[in-house]
C-alpha cells in the first residue's frame, strides 16, 4: 500500500467519521425534543419524525463521498491503485467539503430542527413550515457533496 | 452544541402549553353559571379535571429537568414562607402541616428537625443563616412581624444570589422585578404606618433600578414625596396603581412577572421555557381561585375581569 494510498483512505474516514458525527449529534437532539413532545402527546410523533430524518442525511452524503473514493482508488474492487502523493492527498482534500460541512451542518440543522419542534408542538397545522426551516440548511450540506463528488470524479488515477 | 440543555423538557413544555388556559376560556369561566359549567371548560381544555396542583407541575418539570438549578429559584418563596410558618409553630406549639405550602425545595420534616435541634447546616445553604437568625430573633423578641420582616428580606436576596451566582439573565431579571415590587409595597406600607429609617433599612431588599436610599429617604418624607420619587423611575405605572389601589398594584406585578415569562416563548433550549411554564401555571391557578372566590361572592363580572391576571398563551 503505497502513501498516496494511505492518504486517500484517510479521506475516505474523514468523509464518513466527520458527517456522521455532525448527523448523530443533530438527530440526536431532535430526538431528545421530539421525545419530550411525544411524552405528552403520541399523537405527533409522525410528525416530528420527519424533522427527526432530516439531520440525518450529513452522514449519508459523507457515506456517498467515502463511497466514492474507495471506489475510485480501487480498494472496493479489491485492486487497490498504486496512488501517489499528490494523488492521496487530492482525495484527502476532496473529501474535506463534505467532512467539515456535513458535521457543521449536521449540528446546526439539528437545532433548527429541534427548535421546529416547538413549532409542531404548538401548532400541528404549521409543521411544514418548521420542515422548510430545518431543510434550508440542507442546501449547504448538498453543495458540499456536490464539490466533493465533482473533485473525486476528476482526479486522475 | 452549547445551550441546547433541556430540549426534552421544552419539548414537552411546548405540548402541555395547549392546555393552558385561554382568554377565550377565561371569558366562558366569568360567564359560566353553575360550577359543572366551569368544571367542563375547564377539562375541555386541559383533559382534566382542572385539579392539578403546583406540586404536579413543578413534579413534571423536574422529572424532565432534574438537575436544572433555576427551577429551584422558583420554590425560594415557599420555602421561606415554610421557614416563616415552622417558626410561628414552633413557638406557639401548633402543628406546621397546616401552614406548610408545596411545592417546596425543603421537606417540612427537614425544616422542623433542623430548627428543633438548631443543626442548620441540614437546610439548603441560602436558608441556614436566615433560619437561625430568624428562629434568635422570634425566640428573644417574641416579635413575629421582625422575624417576617427579615425572612422575606432574605428570601428575595436569596433568589438575587442564586440567579447571579448561575448568571442566568431570565432568573436575575425574575429576581430584580420581584424586589423592585416587593420594595415599592414594603415602602409604602412603612410610610403608612411611619415606620423608622432603621426599619426600611432592613425591611428592603435594594435593587439595581431603585435606589434603596433614596426609596427609604423617599418614603420618610411621607406618600407624596414617595409617589413624586417612583414616578421618576420606569415604575411609574405601578406606582400609580398603587395610590388606587393594593389589589391592582398586585395585579401589575403579577402581570409583570407573566411579560417577562413571555419572554421565553420564543427560545427553543433552556431553563427558561421551563420556569415559564411554571410561572404560567401559576399564575392559571390564581386566575382560578380568584374566580372561585369572586363567584362565590357573587362579584359582578366587571370586577373578576379585573382581577384577572395576565396569560401566557
Amino acid at each position: 500500500m503505497t502513501n498516496g494510498l494511505v492518504l486517500a483512505i484517510i479521506g475516505a474516514a474523514l468523509a464518513a467519521l466527520l458527517a456522521g458525527i455532525g448527523s448523530a449529534k443533530g438527530v440526536s437532539l431532535v430526538g431528545e425534543a421530539a421525545s419530550g413532545v411525544v411524552s405528552v402527546d403520541p399523537s405527533k410523533f409522525s410528525k416530528v419524525l420527519v424533522l427527526e430524518l432530516l439531520p440525518g442525511t450529513q452522514g449519508l452524503y459523507g457515506l456517498i463521498a467515502a463511497m466514492f473514493i474507495l471506489l475510485r482508488t480501487g480498494v472496493l474492487g479489491g485492486s487497490a491503485a498504486e496512488l501517489t502523493v499528490q494523488q492521496g492527498l487530492g482525495f484527502l482534500a476532496a473529501s474535506l467539503p463534505i467532512a467539515v460541512v456535513g458535521l457543521i451542518s449536521g449540528i446546526m440543522q439539528g437545532r433548527t430542527a429541534a427548535a421546529g419542534v416547538s413549532i409542531t408542538a404548538k401548532k400541528p397545522d404549521h409543521n411544514g413550515k418548521a420542515i422548510i426551516m430545518a431543510a434550508m440548511v440542507e442546501t449547504y450540506a448538498i453543495l458540499a457533496l456536490l464539490i466533493s463528488v465533482l473533485m473525486i470524479l476528476n482526479i486522475a488515477v | 452544541m452549547s445551550n441546547t440543555k433541556y430540549a426534552d423538557a421544552v419539548g414537552a413544555v411546548r405540548a402541555m402549553e395547549n392546555t393552558l388556559l385561554t382568554k377565550n376560556d377565561i371569558d366562558q369561566l366569568i360567564n359560566s353559571r353553575s360550577k359543572a359549567e366551569i368544571t367542563s371548560i375547564i377539562s375541555s381544555r386541559s383533559g382534566s379535571s382542572g385539579n392539578d396542583t403546583l406540586s404536579d407541575v413543578w413534579n413534571m418539570l423536574r422529572e424532565y429537568a432534574p438537575e436544572c438549578k433555576e427551577l429551584e429559584i422558583l420554590l425560594y418563596k415557599n420555602d421561606f414562607h415554610n421557614l416563616k410558618a415552622v417558626l410561628k409553630a414552633i413557638i406557639s406549639n401548633r402543628d406546621p402541616k397546616q401552614y406548610y405550602i408545596e411545592p417546596s425545595n425543603v421537606e417540612l420534616s427537614t425544616l422542623v428537625d433542623a430548627i428543633n435541634s438548631k443543626e442548620y447546616t441540614e437546610l439548603p445553604d441560602y436558608l441556614q443563616n436566615t433560619a437561625a437568625e430568624a428562629y434568635e430573633l422570634i425566640t428573644q423578641t417574641l416579635d413575629g412581624q421582625l422575624s417576617d420582616s427579615l425572612i422575606d428580606t432574605s428570601a428575595l436576596k436569596a433568589i438575587q444570589k442564586s440567579a447571579d451566582d448561575l448568571g442566568n439573565s431570565f432568573m436575575q431579571n425574575y429576581a430584580e422585578l420581584l424586589i423592585v415590587c416587593a420594595d415599592i409595597k414594603t415602602a409604602y406600607r412603612c410610610c403608612l404606618l411611619g415606620k423608622s429609617a432603621q426599619f426600611m433599612e432592613n425591611a428592603l431588599c435594594g435593587s439595581r433600578e431603585i435606589d434603596k436610599e433614596q426609596l427609604i429617604k423617599a418614603a420618610l418624607s411621607g406618600t407624596d414625596s414617595l409617589f413624586s420619587f417612583l414616578e421618576g423611575t420606569s415604575y411609574s405605572n405601578a406606582a400609580a396603581l398603587l395610590k388606587e389601589s393594593a389589589a391592582k398594584y398586585e395585579k401589575w406585578c403579577d402581570d409583570a412577572v407573566m411579560e417577562l415569562a413571555e419572554s421565553a416563548r420564543m427560545q427553543a433550549f433552556g431553563s427558561e421555557p421551563l420556569a415559564a411554564y411554571f410561572i404560567a401555571k401559576e399564575a392559571e391557578i390564581k386566575n382560578l381561585r380568584i374566580l372561585t372566590v369572586c363567584k362565590e361572592f357573587g362579584a359582578d363580572k366587571e370586577t373578576m375581569m379585573e382581577r384577572m391576571r395576565k396569560l401566557y398563551v
